[in-house]
Order: C-alpha cells, then structure tokens, then sequence
C-alpha cells in the first residue's frame, strides 16, 4: 500500500523550490563578501625602459633689457609700443629736458663772453709787448730810464698771463657745455640690441625714479622654458638631453623639440622642485607669450634590458612586523605575496625590477578588491564592470 | 447487543439563564443497539441539533445520563476527562456535507484519524484503504478530494466516520445533496457498514426519499423525542 | 502522522510561494537597508584603509581632514618624519567638489597624492585598469563608479588631467567616488583662486598704496606672488614602522609638533561615530518600520489563510485534533512562508537591489543570519492572532442546524 512518492503537483513545486534555493545558496556564496575577489595577471617582461622625466615650466626669455633714465624725472615722449620690433640704436624715448637748453645757450653766450675777453687778452699783450720792446730799444739808447723799460716788461707779463686765464676760461666753458650737451643725450632712450618691446611701462608726463623703466625689451631669439621637475622624479636630469615642449596652448600635440640648456645648481626649497633650463631646438612661429605654461617631457638614455612590470601590479603589504613593497603571485591556486626591490619607471607606468621577480614571472596586476594571503581569487581575462 | 450501542437516559439541555433560559431538551430518552440504523426527524428548532452536539460530546447537556457502549460517558457531568479522544475515538461523525481536509488526499482524510489516535502512518492508511474496498471507492485512494463526485466524497466521509470502529455513529443529514438514488444508496451503505461493524448509527434528516428505510424512527419535538417503528422498507 | 501544515502548503503551494515572494521583496528591502548601513560605515573604512595611514596628523585642534577642515603646512611632514617611529609620511589633500569632463559633471573626492609611486601613503592601494599616475602633474586615477574611462580628459578647476588609471572602492566617507591627481596639483585646485579672483586681486593689491610704492618697483610683484603661495595641505599620513606602537607615536608628535594627531581607532569613532551617526539613525528607524510592516503582513496573511480553513480546523477538531497540532499548523506554515520570503528576500537584495541602489550596498553573512533569526521570530509573533483564532473555532460549527 505504498504511495507513489511523488506526483504531478510535487513535481512542479520542487521545480519552483528547487532553483530558488540553488539561486539563494549561489547568492549567499558567490556575492557580498564571500565572494571569491577577481584578478587579472601579468607577465614579467624584459624591456629597455627609456625613462623619462616630466615637468613643468613657463615660457621665459633669458635676456631682458629694462630701458629707463639714470635719474628721476619726467618722460616726455615714447616712440614704440608694446610688440614693436626696434634695432640696436633706435631711440625708444626720451626724457623731459627740462632746463637743459637754456643751460647750453647761457653757456654759449659766456663762451662767446669768454673769446671776448682772449681777444682783448690778446690785444693787450700785444700793445704790452710792442711797449715793452719800444723801451727796451730806448733803454738800449739810454733814452729812457731803467724804471720805465722794467715796468713795460712787467706789464707784457701781466699781459701773457691774462691771456692764458681768458684761453683756460674758454676751454672752461666749452666744456661745461658738452657736459650739458651730453646730458642732454643722456635723455634720449636708446635701444641696447635688436629686440622686441614686451612692455611700456610709463607713458609722457610720467615722472619717474632713476633705474625704474620706462620699456622693457627681450631678445626674441633667447626664448626658453624654465622647467620646474619635482625632486623625486629628478634623477639623471642632466644638460644637453632631448625634451619635448608641450606649450598650453597645444594641448594634445606632440610638441616641440628642445634640449636642456643647463641645471639650476639652486633648487627650490620651499616647492622642493629642481629648475631647468630649456630651449627650443627651432623656435616655434609664431613666438609663445611670455610666461606660457608648457609641460616637458625630459627623455633619458634607455637603460639596459632588464625585467620590468606594470606599476599597477605594485602594493605594499603591512604586518605588524613588517612593511615591504612588493606584488602579488598565483601560486597554486593561491595568493603569495612577493616583496620586490625596485628601479627607474617610465612615464607609461612600467617599472623595473632589481630583485625579487623575474622575466617570464606573472604577477597579480588588477584586482576588484585590496588582497591578502587568504583571499579566494578567480582568474579573469578582463575585470567586471571596466569598459574595454 | 443491547449493552453495546448508546443509551440516552432523561438528557437535558437549557440555554443561557434566569428570565431568558430556552430548554432546547427537556429530557430525551434514546437507545440505539449496535449493527442498527436508525432515524432522528424533527422540524427545525425542535432541540434536533442540540441533542447530536450533546450525542457529538461538543456541547455539555444540563442533565440526564449518556451511556456510549458500556462506559457511562454523562451523568449530571462529563465521566470522560479527553472529550477530544472520545470524539477520536468512540464517535463517529458524517455531516450533511462531506468536509474533506482539501489538502489531504482520499486516503490521508481517513487515516488522519488513526493516526491522530497514534497509529503509524502505514498502518493507518491500510485501514483506510481496507474501508474504501468495502465502501467500493479504492480505486480513487490517491485522488484529492476536489476530484471526487458527491457520491464518491460522501463515500469517503462514512469511511471516515468508520475507520476509529467507533460503538456510535453521528450522521447529520448525510443524504441532503444526493439524488434519491444516491441517498438510497448511502443509507444501503450506512446499514451494511452499522452490521459489518457492529456500530450504531444515528442518522438525523428530514428527507421524505429515506424516511420509509428506517426500521426505528425517533421524532424530536419541542425537546422531547418520540419513539415509532419505521416501516423498514427494503431499499 | 503527517504534516498538515506541508500538506495544505503543497495542496496551494502556488498561491504560497506567490504569497511568499510578495513578502521576499518587503524582506529584500529591509536586507537593503542594512546593507545601505553596513555600506555607510564600509565607505568610511574604505576611506581609512584606502589611505593607507596608520596616523592622520591635522591642524590643532580640529576632526580633520575627512570630519572638519584642516590645513597645515606642507613642509610639515619633514619635521614628522624625522620623528621616531615614523616610516613614512606624506602630505595628502582632499577636496570634495564637482569634476567635468565632457558635459557631464561627477561628485567627486578629490585627493592630492605626494609623489613618489605605489605604495606611498595615499595612494590608491590597487587598480582595476591602467596604471598609477607617473607624472607630477595633470594626471588622474578615478574610482570605477565615477564612470570615467581610460583617456578621458577631465576639468579640475584650470586644468585638464588625462585619466591613466582606473581604481574600485575607493570613496569619500559620504560615498561620493574618489579621483587621485597629483599633490601639487590638488594644492592649486583646492587653494587657487579662479581667474577672476585673482585678476581682482591683483587689481586690489595695486590699488593699495602701501604694496604699489614708485620708489620700490618690485613690491607689487612681490606682494602678488606671495598671495598666491598655496603652501598647505589638509592633512599629513603617517605609516609608523614595524614594532612602534600607534599611541605612543601619535603622543610624540602631538607633544613636540603640537598638532593633532588620530590613530587609526580614533579616525574610525570620529567617521561612524560623529560622520554618518544621523544617517545610521535614519536607516535604523527605516529598519524598525518595516520589520514592524513585514511582521503586520505576516499576521495578515497567515491570519487570512487560516479564516479560510475555519471549517476545515473545525471538522479536525471535531474528529479530535489537539490544539498543539493545529497552532503548529498555522505556525508551520508561517515559518514556510517567512522561509520563502527570506530566501526571495536574499535574492533580490543581492542580485537586483544592491546593484542599483546609487549608494554602497554591503550585505553581510552575518546580517543575513540575524535577519534571518529576525524573520522566523517574526513569523512566529506574527502567527499568534491567527493562532487565537483557530484555537476560538468551535467544533461544534462542523455540525450544522
């Protein structure tokens, strides 16, 4: 009198049930934090890593020529503007005279005073001596006394020596009328060297102090880049190696060829970045501004084939006794934690490894979750949820 | 015979107190032999319903003896202290419906009695399926309830009624949705069952189809019952 | 003897199991709303583990750098690392703010990271793709969630950062995703003005006399640049070295830098306990009201289950049932229909709920198992009106007249 174990309606309840159950006993294991945490692997590679520097800089010139007066006054004209390409010796301005003019014309006028005076110097000299030899020709004669022939001489002397003091006199206010003429030039702002003005710095009525100035001019030829690399990534920066100019204006391009020119032997303490110089190989047409940001990207020789890997692969492990830099390897199905010394990196994220792996190894690169020895993992090609 | 069977001595049964106290029996006397079927009639409100709850030991009666086989199960108060086991037990009930459990097959309505009683679900269920050979319904043990006729279902309610071998059997109108061949049927099968198990069946119903069958018949009226001979005709 | 209560679940175990899934969604969301908490308090760890840190030196006196503002000097971790016990230290900043790309913007955290490469304090401690940044300047690791891909070119304030490295999990305390870019960088988004800020600014230094001197030309300038110095950083990381305890470095740098310091115990009671301890509330209370709502559904359902069986528990207690069998019935079947909902519940928090919930969505082991003790006790409470009410049901209402 058995009963048939199962029936129709049993059989549908338990296809219900049945998944329902597996999907609840799937979802308790296989999801929140039982779950096993997927990786993706990586192998050890050999590879020539070229490492290269980066940093940043503003566009500079490395001559600049500030054009102002030797002392206060007042501007009275400026010829150029901002932009205006100007030639060695062209006069950019000048500078109120003020007085100067009426200074050189009463000196011109006390000139021609002074040559008055040489010419009657001169001439009494010349009355002094016809009178001096008169007499002495008569005293000769003992025709007049020895009194009267001395005091003719002693009044050519006196003559002779007015005449120097009128001709010093002269020279005198001759050159005292250069200096003024000289000042008077002084007032004239003239360009050093070819160059391009990059700022006017005071317009006509102006009065300004002395060394303050009025243009400034640089030299569009000695433009560089004063490249600021954080001391970390610093090293092997060095004179004379290639770099790559990305000014901001050209965001995206490859950017323009250039070398390094010199290492500032003073870094930046407060920034804690070491500056560099940095020229164009060719100037880019047309020029940057001033003061353009550009990034560098400062390539250094290639090392030496060596085992490299992703630096994504690279974490560090902390234990209460100890705390190492180091990656994570699959080894039977399990974690292992493997503590690596490393070397220089590139900017694509590769970096090399001294000690601890070798080429050929594989090593955990991405993971959905931070690992430790035991996690359950699960091999995948490619992560959940990253879009390819 | 006459000492198996239920003896009803002087029942009485009042409802509520004081001023609105209605006695529903004023003193029934009732005595049904072992093997014999007999009929209680009488119009609604004549105390019909309250002597088979008191006869069902649902309701407790006011007073009077009730005496179920030879154990005095009433007198002036319940001499039984599990009603429950008694009802399990020594009462069969058959109600005007069947009232299958729809959750349980054919045979699970039946055995679930013995089983309650303690008996092993195996055994339980051959004696149900021993009942459903002689009620004719064995090939339908695995079906539910739903799946069966009027006929069929009524069929498996006397197999439940029966299945405890119970001295008493209470039928409350078991023939009122059968066709005059049916209920002549059932009432065919209440008599054979009452002499195959020597039990006493009471059956309560006003149906003019089955009245004539009854060789006894017990009229209740305003809470008395009156005893006449059925006319016992042949069915 | 036989399960009534298995019987009648598979005599209608259609209408049960809908019954029941009804119900698993009222539980999933319940398991959601823990799981939005555990999410909360995950996302402040995450940001504590995710920095690496055992020590968070800030400006005196303030919670910093994730509770309060904090700014100190940036040459500050010199003298911090000359300190005994310190391994390593390293300036970080954090701002929360909007970064563009393209025309969309995203809520982000962004942290200014010193360089040095993986592994210094800081930095994001795994990838999902790409690489770290290796550049000084104008690049960028995003969390997953920020919704950036490899390459994409994103705003920060003046500048654009070219996105190298894509990483997971890695989020402010407030969930918001994190986006790594180079310490100098951040120093300038988080510090720089705009450019109208500082044209106006200079405009207001030259305005003033006392800086615009014509007989000392350089002044403006000088005064110019040094406003616009950004020489501070939020906070400095400490890693302490193997054998050092955390305390007893955090005093020493208290004592003798006088700034303040957290250990990492002290960084979690400010986070969860101060940060999102509103919030918590909140989900708590959302907790309460709807195990109070699941637990009413029950007793509705199972109360409306067993009036319809009115009959049905009446004939079995005419036929002499026990009253122990029929409360097990009902309670059986309550338990089944929580079981049900429970495991529906399970299922739709951590397949369709948790994955698009905006925010964190951790569900525990350990919470599924209380919720779970919570759902049969539940049940079982939630059984008793129905239970009253089959146990009131008079035998003698299976005889009729």
């Amino acid at each position: 009198m058995k009963r048939l174990p199962i029936q129709k309606r049993t059989l549908a309840m338990f296809a219900v049930i049945i998944p329902l159950f597996v999907l609840f006993v799937y979802v308790a294991l296989r999801s929140g934090p039982l779950a096993p945490v997927s990786v993706t692997l990586a192998t050890v590679e050999t590879y020539d890593i070229t490492p290269t520097l980066f940093g940043i800089g503003t566009v500079e010139a490395r001559y600049t020529y500030k054009i102002g007066p030797t002392f206060a006054g007042r501007v009275n004209h400026v010829n150029v503007n901002v932009g205006d390409s100007v030639k060695a010796g062209q006069e950019l301005g000048g500078m109120d005279p003020v007085d100067i003019d009426e200074r050189i014309r009463a000196q011109d006028a006390a000139l021609k005073r002074a040559k008055a005076q040489l010419d009657e110097a001169r001439a009494r000299l010349y009355f002094a001596q016809t009178q001096a030899q008169r007499y002495e020709k008569l005293f000769a004669l003992r025709a007049t006394s020895e009194e009267l022939a001395a005091t003719r001489r002693q009044e050519l002397q006196v003559a002779e020596a007015g005449l120097n003091a009128a001709r010093e006199e002269v020279a005198r206010i001759r050159s005292e009328q250069e200096a003024l003429i000289a000042q008077r030039d002084n007032l004239r702002l003239i360009s050093p060297v070819d160059g391009l003005v990059v700022a006017r710095d005071a317009d006509p009525g102006t009065t300004i102090v002395a060394g303050q100035a009025v243009v400034e001019l640089i030299d569009p030829e000695s433009l560089w880049v004063n490249v600021h690399f954080d001391q970390i990534h610093a090293r092997g920066l060095a004179a004379d190696l290639p770099a790559q100019i990305v000014l901001r204006s050209q965001k995206g391009e490859t950017g323009a060829a250039g070398h390094v020119l010199w290492i500032e032997p003073l870094a930046d303490a407060v920034t804690e970045e070491t500056l560099a110089k940095v020229v164009f190989d060719q100037l880019p047409e047309p020029l940057p501004p001033i003061g353009e940001l550009a990034e560098v990207n400062v390539d250094l020789p290639a090392l030496p084939p060596g085992p490299v890997l992703p630096n994504a692969a690279i974490q560090r492990i902390k234990s209460k006794l100890s705390s190492k830099l180091g990656v994570w390897q699959v080894k039977n199905g399990e974690l292992q934690f493997t503590p690596v010394s490393l070397g220089t990196s590139d900017l694509d994220g590769r970096i090399q490894v001294r000690e601890g792996l070798k080429a050929g190894d594989q090593v955990v690169v991405y993971s959905a979750k931070a690992l430790n020895t035991h996690t359950r993992i699960r091999v995948v090609e490619h992560l959940p949820g990253v879009k390819q | 015979m006459a000492d198996k069977g239920i003896r009803i001595e002087g029942l009485k049964k009042r409802y509520g107190k004081g001023d609105t106290a209605v006695d529903a029996l004023k003193g029934v006397d009732m005595q049904v032999a072992s093997g014999e079927v007999v009929g209680l009639i009488g119009p609604s409100g004549s105390g019909k319903s309250t002597l088979l709850k008191c006869l069902g030991a649902v309701i407790e009666p006011t007073a009077g003896r009730m005496i179920l086989g030879d154990e005095v199960i009433y007198d002036g108060g319940w001499k039984v202290k599990d009603l429950r086991a008694l009802r399990r037990d020594k009462i069969g009930f058959i109600f005007q419906a069947p009232y299958l459990i729809p959750f349980l097959d054919v045979t699970d309505n039946v055995a679930l009695l013995p089983m309650l009683a303690g008996v092993p679900n195996r055994e339980a269920r051959k004696q149900a399926l021993e009942l459903f050979k002689a009620l004719d319904v064995e090939n339908r043990a695995k079906a539910m309830p739903s799946q069966l006729s009027g006929g069929e279902q009524q069929r498996v309610a006397i197999a439940r009624g029966l299945v405890n071998r119970p001295p008493v059997i209470l039928a409350d109108e078991p023939t009122a949705p059968l066709d005059s061949e049916r209920a002549l049927a059932v009432i065919r099968i209440l008599n054979e069952m009452a002499r195959q198990f020597e039990t006493a069946i009471i059956v309560v119903t006003h149906d003019e189809k089955i009245i004539p069958t009854f060789k006894r018949i017990y009229h209740i009226r305003d809470g008395v019952t009156y005893e006449e001979a059925g006319q016992g005709r042949d069915f | 003897m036989i399960s009534l209560a298995g019987r009648d679940i598979m005599h209608a175990w259609g209408k049960f199991v809908f019954t029941g899934m009804g119900l698993g969604l009222l539980i999933g969301i319940t398991l959601s709303m823990a799981g939005i908490y555990r999410g909360m308090v995950d996302d402040g760890k995450a940001l504590l583990d995710n920095s690496g840190a055992d020590l968070w030196v800030v400006q005196k006196d303030t919670l910093g750098p994730y509770a309060e503002p904090s700014s100190i000097f940036d040459d500050a971790w010199r003298g911090i690392l000359g300190m005994p016990g310190v391994a390593r230290a390293a300036n970080v900043t954090y701002l929360t703010m909007q970064v563009r790309q393209g025309e969309r913007d995203v809520r982000t955290l962004v942290t200014g990271v010193t360089p040095g490469g993986p592994g210094t304090p800081g930095w994001p401690p795994y990838l999902v793709a790409g690489r770290q940044i290796t550049r000084g300047h104008y690049e960028a690791v995003a969390d997953i969630a920020t919704g950036f891909a490899l390459g994409d070119r994103l705003q920060i304030r003046r500048n654009h950062y070219i996105v190298v490295g894509l990483t997971r999990r890695m989020v402010s305390s407030g969930g918001d995703p994190m986006v790594f870019i180079p310490l100098k960088d951040a120093q300038e988004a988080q510090f720089l003005k705009d450019n109208d800020a500082i044209r106006q600014q200079r405009r207001r230094t030259a305005a003033n006399p006392a800086f615009n001197r014509p007989q000392v030309p350089d002044l403006l300038n000088a005064v110019i640049a040094s406003q616009s110095t950004n020489a501070y950083v939020n906070a400095v990381l400490v890693q302490i070295e193997a054998g050092h305890d955390a305390n007893e470095v955090a005093e020493s740098i208290r004592r003798w830098k006088r700034l303040t310091v957290y250990t990492r115990s002290q960084m979690e009671e400010i986070l969860i306990g101060k940060l999102i301890a509103t919030s918590a509330r909140q989900i708590f209370m959302f907790l309460v009201i709807l195990s109070i709502v699941s637990a009413a559904i029950v007793a509705f359902i199972i109360y409306t289950l067993t009036l319809g069986k009115i009959r049905e528990i009446a004939v079995l207690k005419l036929i002499g049932t026990k009253n122990r069998t029929i409360v097990s019935l009902i309670m059986q079947q309550s338990i089944a229909l929580g079981l049900i909902g429970f495991v529906v519940g399970k299922i739709t928090a951590t397949l369709v709920m948790a994955p698009i919930f905006p925010k964190y969505v951790l569900l525990e082991p350990l919470d599924s198992l209380i919720g779970f003790g919570a759902v049969v006790v539940i049940c079982i409470l939630a059984s008793i009106i129905a239970i009253r009410a089959a146990l009131r049901v008079d035998p003698a209402e299976a005889i009729g007249g």
